[in-house]
């Protein structure tokens, strides 16, 4: 069973998404969640892009609408739709959270 | 094609995650995919009729009509939406006032459920 985490904030010190791990987990940045794909705080990613194992995707509408470019998107995270999205939650991840 | 059902938890009108639940769900219709969408907490506002539509804020309503026009069951909690001072009389046309059994009987039959939470 493959879980699915919609990722909606960044400022949240969130534990529980720190806890998240496994192979195969998938982490969807959407709304303001897509600053983890691009910043660099004191020169460092996000931590939240460490995990192993872990599938990262980004809406491309909410990085657009926050100024950024794909091309400024961390190499591990993948730029998505949101036909891209109801895809990968139909065929990917049976399980699905919201944090 | 598959059964989503995406519930809207205290989300205020205005609010990104209302806009983001209602996208989703637009493009699981154009997908072929059946949607159920349930408003709860602050996200019943969403179902007050009479809501009016100014420049660069965020107006649902014509979206949630278009939905139902494509076959998208659209309900509010009633407790909720009791609680908020909105009745049956005060909510769209076409969108209907449950209480939760609806959303839980809908999510165990649904192939995919996505709760969606508040700010």
């Amino acid at each position: 069973m493959r879980l699915g985490v919609f990722v909606s904030d960044c400022q949240k010190n969130d534990s529980m998404l720190e806890r998240l791990n496994g192979e195969g987990l998938g982490i969807f940045f959407v709304e303001n969640g897509v600053y983890h794909a691009v910043i660099h705080e004191n020169g460092r990613d996000s931590g939240v892009l460490q995990k192993k194992g872990v599938n990262y995707y980004a809406l491309a509408s909410d990085i657009q609408t926050r100024g950024f470019t794909t091309s400024e998107i961390d190499s591990r995270v993948n730029v998505v739709t949101y036909e891209d999205v109801v895809d990968l939650m139909m065929n990917d991840y049976e399980k699905l959270i919201w944090l | 094609m598959a059964t989503i059902s995406i519930g809207l938890f205290s989300s205020l009108i205005g609010s990104m995650n209302s806009d983001f639940a209602v996208k989703l769900a637009e493009t699981a219709v154009n997908k072929g995919h059946s949607v159920n969408l349930w408003f709860s907490g602050n996200a019943v506002t969403l179902a007050r009729k009479g809501q009016k539509s100014f420049k660069d804020y965020s107006y649902l309503a014509e979206r949630l009509k278009a939905l139902q026009e494509n076959g998208v069951a659209i309900v509010a909690c009633e407790a909720c939406a009791a609680a908020r001072g909105i009745h049956k009389d005060d909510v769209i046309e076409g969108i209907a006032v449950h209480s939760m059994d609806w959303y839980v009987a809908r999510a165990a039959k649904s192939d995919r459920v996505l709760h969606i939470g508040g700010e």
